[in-house]
């Protein structure tokens, strides 16, 4: 098998008058991964532009229909890397569904993981936010933003026992509850997040080269955004307040109070207030979180079936054994059917489409990756805009290419 | 590692009884014709257009539509409310896998349906620019597919030189300075 270049799209090539065609990417530093875009340019005007995707395609939902359904969840989080609880949390519940043990999960275990789907929002608009300020030359907000992600990935250590990729969300629950010492470091974080805050807007809300680079640019109307299924904070900057939170409440989300924030411009400074807010009200919401994480209980469901039963039973009986054995070497069985699933995830509406076949392997999971659907809008919202702002249109839709390509 | 499939042909058709969407099953012929009911009817966005191959049944694929009646006006939470979300089922013939495109309906269909070409073989009637997306485009084969093997199709591994072989060599052969040589050589033509 050989490579071939990638062939130009005919309508681009077949440009007239005085335009050009220039290649962007896969290599250009504010593509935030690999993008390929082509652009046809008239001066430093963009006329069309071709985004080429699948750079970083590792045939994800192939892998998953080859493991466990257990097992399946690692590669999964391994999509969206930046809200890596979030993919792992949108799939977890719908294998739930198909098991039909949504109703069981205990409390305390819905608690933790709004917890994670938080933490993991303002740790992913965290890197938004300092790549996008970044490619727009500002440098510190970079170090600002990023300081205040650290202190949430050392939470994800300290419950899951890796920074990136905690793996901490199980079908049933969550693996094991909270360790020593995390609530102290979770009071912490949030006592230091206002005033975290504080500074970046600070820094960007009314600073007249911020707000030159991104006020107007790369508008999207709320039609256009329906039309190209631009969801997340993208589309609640044009002005519909959709989100999955809300609409269609998972996890006991009903009960949390926090606002969805709206912008009617849909600029890349509607999408950057939009964004800045979201963070605050997560903040709001970890408040919530916080009162409710002081009551204990159990993290996993009762069901040998689906969830290994507790390591200190395993010497004194030897039903439990049995059930461990099963459970580590062929994984547990779903029932056959399908199922859609979503959640809010940082960059939109994130859905599965899982199909199971009664085995104990996922035997198909179609993941609905809001990037996808987000940056393939750049097709419509590029046009008419300059080369320089290309980089800021871009970061304002916040894509992750780990889950673009899958 | 034990392989325990569950062996259901058609699973959609035996799901439990879960709130998720409303479903309904559209043959191709119909297919645009109702999606465009639709989209007159409130459901401006197209979620998700996605796939799944069911060898053993007929018909072998199922192209999978989810849509969401959200309104475009819309500026409340209340408002918005709890949308009706939609999915659609469309069988597809692997003698005939055809479809016709809903890109003029929503833009969105765009690089899904390239997505579902690539992965699936799918081809979709009418689309502006149907290329493969996530694989490179001289590719041969649909990775989707549950024939396709994980590993991909099996290539030729590249012939190592003689002196290279262990076997050729017994055990405490003096060297013979051909791997010097050939080293040599090597370098001679970088």
């Amino acid at each position: 098998m050989t490579l071939s270049p990638t062939p130009l799209t005919p309508e681009i090539v077949s440009h007239e008058g005085n335009s050009m065609v220039l290649s962007m990417g896969p290599q250009h530093p504010s593509t935030h991964g690999v993008l390929q875009v082509l652009l046809e340019i008239e001066g430093e005007s963009i006329v069309k532009a071709d985004p080429e995707i699948g750079y970083l395609h590792t045939g994800i939902e192939k892998s998953a229909e080859n493991l466990f359904w257990s097992q399946a969840q690692t590669v999964i989080e391994r999509m969206d890397y930046l809200a890596p609880e979030s993919n792992a949390l949108c799939y977890v519940l719908a294998v739930e569904q198909l098991l039909g043990i949504t109703e069981r999960i205990p409390t305390r275990a819905q608690v933790i993981r709004v917890l994670f789907a938080e933490l993991t929002r303002i740790a992913s608009h965290c890197v938004w936010l300092g790549t996008h300020c970044l490619d727009m030359g500002a440098l510190s907000v970079f170090f600002y933003a990023f300081d205040l992600r650290e202190n949430i990935l050392d939470l994800q250590e300290a419950a899951g026992g890796a920074r990136m990729h905690p793996n901490y969300m199980r079908v049933g629950g969550v693996n094991g509850d909270l360790p020593d010492g995390f609530l102290a470091k979770l009071d912490a974080l949030i006592e230091k997040f206002p005033g975290r805050m504080r500074d970046l807007r600070g820094l960007l809300q009314a600073n007249p080269i911020f707000q030159d680079r991104t006020i107007g640019i790369a508008h999207l109307s709320p039609d256009e955004a329906l039309a190209w299924g631009v969801t997340g904070p993208s589309l609640r900057a044009s002005g519909v307040p959709y989100d999955v939170r809300r609409a269609f409440p998972y996890c006991g989300y009903e009960t949390y109070a926090f606002d969805v924030p709206t912008r009617t411009d849909g600029d890349a400074y509607a999408r950057f207030c939009v964004r800045l807010e979201e963070m605050e009200q997560a903040h709001r919401v970890l408040e919530q979180v916080r009162a409710r994480l002081d009551a204990p209980g159990p993290v996993m469901i009762d069901d040998t079936k689906v969830a290994a039963p507790p390591k200190e039973t395993i010497a004194l009986s030897m039903e439990a054994l049995i059930h461990h054995f099963k459970i580590v070497s062929e994984g547990f069985r779903v029932p056959p059917g399908d199922v859609y699933q979503a959640v809010e995830s940082p960059r939109g509406e994130l859905g599965y489409y899982v199909v199971s076949d009664g085995g104990n392997r996922p035997y198909r999971v179609r993941t609905r990756p809001p990037s996808l659907y987000n940056l393939q809008a750049l097709k419509g919202v590029a046009p008419g805009n300059l080369i320089a702002d290309l980089v800021v249109t871009i970061g304002s839709l916040d894509p992750v290419f780990g889950e673009v390509d899958r | 590692m034990a392989t325990i499939t569950g062996g259901a042909i058609d699973p959609p058709s035996l799901r439990p009884p879960i709130a998720d969407a409303t479903i309904e099953r559209v043959e191709p012929a119909q297919l645009h014709a109702r999606l465009e009911a639709l989209r007159a009817d409130g459901y401006t966005m197209l979620l998700d257009l996605g796939a799944a191959d069911y060898p053993l049944r007929t018909p072998r694929f199922d192209v999978v539509y989810h849509l969401l009646k959200l309104s475009p006006n819309a500026r409340t939470v209340a408002d918005v409310g709890t949308p009706q979300r939609l999915r659609i089922l469309c069988g597809v013939e692997v003698s005939d896998p055809h479809l016709p495109t809903v890109t003029d309906l929503w833009k969105a269909a765009d690089w899904a349906e390239r997505e579902v070409f690539d992965l699936f073989g799918i081809v979709f009637d009418g689309h502006p620019d149907l290329r493969r997306i996530q694989m490179p485009h001289s590719w041969e084969g649909h990775p989707l597919r549950k024939d396709y093997p994980l590993r991909g199709p099996a290539r030729e591994r590249s012939p190592r030189p003689p002196f290279a072989l262990k076997s050729n060599v017994p055990a405490g052969t003096p060297p013979s300075g051909e791997t010097l040589a050939a080293l040599q050589e090597q370098r001679k033509k970088k």
